[in-house]
């Protein structure tokens, strides 16, 4: 036998494998407005960076080996914007994308060279869940699922996720999974598709209610951004990886600051009201305040009250934690705080800063959310806030009342807590607590009401905080960026090179 | 055209209605305002649509999740 035999044979096989389910089902999905999982990787790295790993994979079935071209889940590195990346592509037109004993040791590889190597692992994913028959019965147990390790996540480097079509099995784990899942309007994830959830509860159900963008963008807050297309899911990946750093032991990397950067606060007095019974859309301010172009806003349907993004601060990565007004007034809910406590997880795991902006008037109470434990999600974040070792910095705005005042960083629970001067640093709105507090309503007894208003607000200005150094600064509103700015100058981790000790890197990714 | 009922997100009660029957509203457009932990909370259309019936009046106690503002979206 010849080379040229051999290099033919290669040729052929390549030819194969590259050929995934045929051109009937690529077709299919091209008429429904799908990229394929190879079109998706092109897209998603720089030119000609793209090297494959397990082309030549198969099913073990010796039956089924020639049906199952790189066995449903295409894997590689490659770069994006010159920082290397593993990513893992869900084939649909190959036995629908389903977990086999091959394909799960190729997840495995590309798990284990980004952790071990530090680059970002990315999911498309598109699955239907375990294969059959390589789950089948006793034997399937003994070849599937022996990985103690498979669903373990130590935030070595960041995972990011894409829900691209129907997610069941593995496209949903992993992206539960992820630090940042982005999904695609009519792209579902369930543990059971609806089909299979209609017979085990012997009704019909909606699929799109069981798993659709809706459900999961403002119910559930497993995803964090939600896109019309593929490309668009995909440059949404590219901009998110953009802030990060491609591994926990170096920190962000920085970026050029755009024109125009200077002067922006000076809007802050127009769109924050000083009069406290008025709303206003915290995103505003943020703009205010980052890099002109830089916010990026996740998770902004759930948990409204509270909005959470990466933005850059004179081109250095930082996340921001605000309170919003516009929804609820502010008031912290179960939601809220389970958003706030996996943002921490993140930030503090991938050496991110953090700056709180204050605004709340206390936790939302009430039955619903003492019935989804709110006291339980309150300590969580503080205990995470506790454990965060990247640099906070605290802006009180406005109002910030009751136990939320130590969960947006005040106290001791920042690096630096600074004030505008319309802070108020009561313990409830004042108004309610003359009632609380005395028994005396305004419509019943005026003159006393006025009198017991006046003794509670009397010690929850700014200047009374700034005089017990409990802040450090009180700034004009619209010098707001610039101190920050030099805050996080002057609390940047030098002597550990910008890297946090990641004592919260075994947190749960959702809550 | 459906209905698309409009909800309050906060437990409160009407200060301020700012639509009546008839009007066009874009999506987060406040259409009420309600008055709870002494603030003015805006309730924003969902969708942009045509004001088909306002279901509270000034005053009136409001529940989180209650329909204030029917919409033909």
């Amino acid at each position: 036998m010849t080379i040229e035999t051999k290099l033919n044979e290669l040729a052929a096989r390549k030819e194969k494998a590259l050929g995934m389910g045929g051109p009937e089902k690529l077709a299919r999905r091209r008429a429904e407005g799908h990229m394929n999982a190879r079109e998706r990787i092109d897209v998603l790295l720089d030119k000609d960076t793209y090297v494959e790993s397990g082309l030549f994979a198969t099913s073990h079935l010796p039956e089924a080996r020639d049906k199952t071209p790189a066995d449903g889940k295409i894997a590689g590195f490659g770069k994006i914007n010159g920082r290397p990346v593993a990513v893992v592509s869900n084939d649909m037109t190959v036995m629908g994308a389903s977990s086999s004993v091959v394909n799960g040791k190729k997840i495995r590889h590309m798990r284990e060279v980004a952790n071990k190597s530090g680059m970002p692992l990315i999911f498309l994913g598109e699955s239907t869940g375990a294969r059959m028959p390589d789950r089948m019965g006793a034997q399937g147990r003994a070849i599937l699922g022996q990985d103690p390790t498979e669903y373990q996540r130590l935030r070595q480097s960041p995972w990011v996720s894409a829900l691209l079509g129907s997610c069941y099995g593995s496209s949903t784990w992993y992206s539960c999974m992820s630090d940042f899942v982005v999904m695609r309007k009519g792209a579902l994830m369930a543990v059971a598709s609806s089909r299979v959830t209609s017979m085990a509860i012997n009704q019909p159900v909606d699929a799109e209610e069981l798993g659709g963008w809706k459900l999961h963008s403002e119910t559930t807050g497993l995803v964090d951004a939600v896109v019309d297309s593929d490309e668009q899911a995909i440059e949404t990946i590219k901009r998110y990886l953009s802030y990060l750093p491609s591994h926990h032991k170096e920190a962000p990397p920085t970026h050029e600051v755009p024109a125009g950067a200077d002067g922006r606060g000076q809007r802050i007095l127009d769109i924050v009201p000083a009069d406290g019974s008025k709303v206003y859309d915290v995103r505003k301010v943020v703009e205010a305040i980052a890099d002109p172009g830089s916010v990026f806003e996740t998770k902004p349907r759930f948990g409204k009250s509270l909005s959470t993004s990466l933005i850059r601060l004179n081109g250095r990565t930082v996340a921001v934690i605000a309170n919003n007004p516009l929804f609820k007034g502010g008031a912290i809910d179960v939601d809220a705080c389970n958003k706030a406590t996996s943002f921490l997880v993140f930030c503090d795991s991938f050496n991110i800063p953090i700056v709180f902006l204050v605004d709340q008037p206390g936790f939302l109470i009430g039955l619903e959310g003492e019935r989804r434990a709110a006291p339980s999600k309150i300590i969580n974040w503080m205990n995470a806030l506790s454990l965060v070792t990247v640099p906070k910095v605290s802006v009180i705005m406005r109002k910030s009342y009751g136990q939320a005042y130590l969960n947006m960083g005040g106290g001791r629970n920042s690096d630096e807590v600074i004030c505008w001067p319309t802070a108020d640093l009561g313990f409830m709105a004042p108004e309610v607590s003359v009632n609380v507090l005395f028994g005396v309503k305004k419509e019943e007894d005026p003159v006393r009401y006025e009198e017991l208003l006046q003794q509670v607000t009397r010690d929850t200005s700014a200047w009374n905080l700034a005089a017990l150094y409990e802040t450090q600064n009180v700034i004009d509103p619209r010098e707001t960026r610039e101190c920050l700015i030099s805050m996080l100058d002057v609390h940047r981790t030098r002597m550990g090179s910008e890297v946090g000790r990641h004592l919260l890197s075994n947190w749960p990714t959702s809550y | 055209m459906a209905d698309t009922k409009v909800i309050s997100e906060v437990t409160g009660s009407i200060w301020k209605v700012l639509v009546a029957v008839g009007d066009s509203v874009e999506a987060d457009t406040p259409v009420i305002l309600v008055e709870s932990m002494k603030m003015e909370i805006p309730v924003l259309a969902p969708d942009a649509g045509v004001v088909a019936e306002v279901l509270v009046a000034v005053g009136d106690p409001v529940s989180e999740g209650q329909a204030v503002i029917t919409l033909k979206t």
